[in-house]
């Protein structure tokens, strides 16, 4: 059986938990405890280890999802779950600016180590006063080569838009 | 919708560079404690600056800069009242009550005055309003204003490590210039100290290695290059880590690449989902 993983990551509360319930297959393993930092003033509980999705191609292969907790103390584990992986989700809360900084730091993360293909989903768009996406490529500084997605975590066809984009990105780089 | 947040999380500094690349028309309403500012755009360039507590004609300005008389004054405002879609700015050049190059120039020392004092907020409401104008008497410059200029001049008053580490958060990053800087640098008037760092980015020096070949402290050269970033003029980037070697003295391969037939697999998985 072969294994591929893709990563969503994304600041505290950009929605990673969710687009990863809402395409997986199986019940999300998702460890959700109260938050204990300044996290507790935007959700009551938030993920401080991961979660895990999973999707079936086949018989002999299975795509892992895995969501990166969002705080900056965790970030050790963010080393541990970009090996291997196929491509990587940046989620941004498209309505809290506030956030921006921090997922350009992430997203300077996981490109230190090498060159993974990346999209970024501007989550929340369903909601009042989201950023739209071509004003979160200019406000993140996104090179135009850089796909920015329109995306509504809750929503399946938005979530499965987001993936197809990035395999997409991928299908480009890989080989015959 | 209008964008709305907070400067200590978006600086004004990011908005600009928002707005110039975003070619954005309308206004950016800043607040604070009692203070109010607006920032009127056209077409990503700045057009005019109103305070709360100035929000007066252009006419009552020049009067109040000695550059009208009160006379004059009335017979501008007389005369706009009767004409659509004109600015007053506008009418004051046609009926030759002042050169267009006079008035560019004294509002544009007005407006950018008003502009470099709100880089000194560290914190305050912001909302763009996007289609927004200006009422047609405020002081509309002649000649909207590009913004990298306003960028540079009010990176230059920043003095904390704070803000600038947000960018560029140590100083074995590489500055590298990004395409076609040139174009974008003809707004920008640098003084010596920032001629001495641009003519040393080269895309291969980190800042440590520009700060002691310039001589110039990392910070200073940190904050230079913190402006010539916000302009959207350079780019920063880690050094390039080595590449790890085989205990036979070659580079170890890149890891292979993923099948396209695998790729072509998941994703019609998923689009059948």
């Amino acid at each position: 059986m072969q294994t591929v993983k893709m990563v969503i990551s994304g600041a505290v509360n950009a929605g990673k938990t969710e687009f990863i319930k809402t395409i997986s297959e199986i019940e999300v393993v998702s460890t959700e405890r109260p938050a204990t930092d300044d996290t507790r003033l935007i959700k009551k509980e938030t993920t401080v280890a991961m979660d895990f999705g999973r999707i079936a191609i086949g018989d002999d292969l299975v795509l892992h999802l895995f969501g990166t907790p969002g705080q900056k103390r965790f970030d050790f584990m963010w080393e541990i779950l970009s090996e291997g992986m196929l491509g990587l989700v940046i989620l941004v809360d498209s309505t809290r600016p506030e956030t921006f900084r921090e997922t350009n730091r992430i997203i300077d993360f996981f490109m230190s180590y090498r060159e993974t293909p990346y999209v970024v989903a501007a989550n929340k768009q369903d909601r009042p006063n989201a950023w739209s996406p071509e004003e979160l490529r200019l406000a993140l500084r996104l090179p135009s080569h850089i796909k920015v997605l329109p995306c509504m975590a809750t929503d399946r066809e938005s979530v499965k838009n987001v993936l197809l984009e990035l395999l997409d990105v991928i299908m480009q780089r890989s080989e015959d | 919708m209008p964008l709305v947040g907070n400067i200590r999380d978006f600086g004004l500094s990011d908005f600009l560079y928002l707005v110039d690349r975003g070619y954005k028309t309308g206004c950016l309403h800043l607040s604070r404690a009692d203070e109010m500012s607006s920032l009127y755009f056209d077409k990503g360039k700045l057009i005019t600056a109103t305070r709360k507590d100035d929000n007066v004609p252009v006419t009552d300005l020049l009067v109040r800069k000695g550059k009208l008389t009160a006379v004059q004054a009335a017979q501008a405002a007389q005369a706009h009242q009767s004409q659509n879609g004109v600015t007053l700015s506008q009418v004051l050049i046609n009926l030759d009550l002042i050169g267009r190059d006079e008035l560019q120039r004294v509002l544009q020392q007005h407006i950018e005055e008003s502009v470099y004092a709100l880089f000194s907020w560290n914190e305050g409401e912001f909302r763009f309003e996007q289609g927004q104008r200006p009422d047609p008497t405020a002081p509309i410059m002649p000649t909207p204003l590009a913004v990298e200029h306003l960028i540079m001049e009010g990176v230059r008053r920043i003095d904390e490590w704070g803000r600038i580490k947000d960018r560029i958060p140590n100083t074995d990053m590489v500055v590298k210039f990004i395409e076609q800087p040139i174009e974008r640098t003809k707004g920008i008037n640098l003084a010596a100290d920032e001629w001495r760092v641009f003519a040393r980015i080269n895309g291969k020096d980190t800042l440590a290695e520009i700060a002691r070949k310039t001589g110039m402290s990392e910070f200073d050269v940190c904050r230079i290059v913190y402006g010539f970033l916000t302009a959207g003029l350079v780019d920063v980037i880690r050094k390039p880590a080595p590449v790890p070697m085989l205990a036979t003295g070659r580079p170890l391969a890149e890891a292979p690449r993923v099948k396209k037939s695998l790729v072509t697999r998941i994703i019609n998985r998923i689009r059948g989902m």
